[in-house]
């Protein structure tokens, strides 16, 4: 027989696990939302770059400002621990993060910079749009390519 | 094995010789610029671009072209496969009229798998917004992440291959005292016909 004491400790020590793996489940799917709304700002800027979508300055200064927004919110605080692609298939985020936490805080600063200024460098043309693309895009690009899994 | 003696021919043609070291240039310019280039990767793009036109240079080059660069003359069955396997372990040349049987493998190889690699690099996506492959639009995001992934693998793959190829001619050079690579820039190479 098991005492009744000692199934109460089990669900005690298994509550605090199941609710971990909820909130590393959350991060991981929060981060991928924060990703996409990211994406879709930049697509919004890189199609009316290529001329797929027309110019439009309101809108170009907007996608910039929600960029902005985007990047003061303090994404690297969702790559919490034991959320690595090696722990979770659904993640695609390297273990290197955890390894250069740091270095990873850096890369999403470097995007916060390039970000800052773009609301107003966007206006002005389409002709506009490519720098602050090159800008914005060079610092995704960094990020996935050292924290990124993509083989 | 028998045949006369060895004689001087040409047997590279000079478009296959300028196709293989524009080859050569190209692939290893945008294998470092994939690494280490610019976060800007427009020029990747068109050195890639310029693969695209070799290779399909090449494939055309191997039905029309003179016999040396033929495919049907130098993809050989297994049974030749092994005999000059057998052969090419020895410390002496082999005098062969164009690429080897063993040869023929390694340049359908490289060549199987550039051709993949520029295909991927076409559809990839790396979700930076500027350096999306020029048909990743027209796929599905699965795929062209899929395709970004093979894109990476591929760049491994050609590393081997290449390191291999180099490897192969030095233990030409060294250890069968056979040079291999004067023929690919002069055209003339020293054989045997058999
Ligand atoms: C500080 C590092 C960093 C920066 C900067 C960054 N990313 Fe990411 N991104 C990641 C990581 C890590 C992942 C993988 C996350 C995971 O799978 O958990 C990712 C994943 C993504 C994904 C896939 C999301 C999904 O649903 O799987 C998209 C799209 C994306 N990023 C777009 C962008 C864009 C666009 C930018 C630039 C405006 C950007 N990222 C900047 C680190 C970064
Ligand atoms: C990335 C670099 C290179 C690639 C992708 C490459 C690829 C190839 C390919 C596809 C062929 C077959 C030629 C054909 O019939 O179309 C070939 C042959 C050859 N390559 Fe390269 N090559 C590279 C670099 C070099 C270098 C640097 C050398 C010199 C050291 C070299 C020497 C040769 C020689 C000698 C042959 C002829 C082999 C034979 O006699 O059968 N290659 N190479
Ligand atoms: C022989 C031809 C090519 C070679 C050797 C090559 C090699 C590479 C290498 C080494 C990388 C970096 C992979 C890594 O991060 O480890 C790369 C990335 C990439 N290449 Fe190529 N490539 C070739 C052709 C092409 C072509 C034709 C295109 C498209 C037109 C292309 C598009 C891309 C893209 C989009 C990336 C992803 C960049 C990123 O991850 O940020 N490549 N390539």
């Amino acid at each position: 027989m098991i005492p009744v004491k000692a199934i109460a400790l089990a669900a005690a020590l298994a509550l605090p696990t199941l609710a971990a793996a909820q909130d590393a489940k959350d991060a991981v799917e929060a981060r991928h939302g924060f990703m996409k709304m990211l994406g879709i700002n930049m697509g919004q800027l890189a199609g009316m770059a290529k001329g797929e979508i027309a110019y439009d300055e309101a809108a170009a200064t907007l996608a910039a400002a929600n960029i902005v927004a985007l990047t003061q919110y303090d994404a690297p605080a969702l790559f919490v621990e034991g959320t690595s692609s090696e722990d979770m298939p659904e993640s695609e985020a390297l273990p290197a993060i955890w390894e250069n936490p740091d270095d990873f805080r850096a890369s999403f600063v470097a995007l916060r910079e390039a970000a800052a200024g773009s609301p107003d460098a966007v206006k002005g043309g389409q002709g506009n749009l490519g720098p602050v693309l090159q800008k914005l895009g060079g610092a995704c690009k960094n990020c996935h390519d050292d924290y990124r899994k993509d083989d | 094995m028998a045949g006369g003696a060895a004689h001087r021919e040409r047997i590279w043609d000079p478009a296959l010789r300028v196709f293989h070291w524009t080859l050569a240039v190209l692939v290893i310019a945008n294998w470092l610029l994939g690494k280490i280039g610019p976060s800007d990767m427009t020029l990747h793009f068109w050195l890639g671009y310029g693969v695209i036109a070799l290779l399909v240079f090449r494939l055309v080059w191997g039905f029309v072209g003179p016999a040396t660069a033929r495919f049907t003359r130098f993809v050989r069955g297994p049974r030749a496969v092994v005999s000059y396997a057998r052969e090419m372990i020895h410390p002496h040349p082999t005098y062969w009229p164009g690429h080897s049987p063993v040869g023929a493998l390694a340049v359908v190889a490289m060549l199987g798998v550039l051709a993949l690699q520029v295909t991927t690099g076409l559809f990839a996506d790396p979700d930076d917004y500027i350096n999306v492959g020029p048909l990743a639009s027209t796929v599905s995001s699965e795929t062209s992440r899929m395709a970004l992934r093979w894109h990476n693998r591929g760049a491994d793959l050609i590393l081997i291959l290449v390191l291999l190829h180099w490897a192969v001619i030095l233990f030409y050079r060294l250890w069968k005292r056979e040079d291999l690579v004067r023929p690919m820039i002069d055209g003339w190479k020293w054989v045997r016909r058999r």
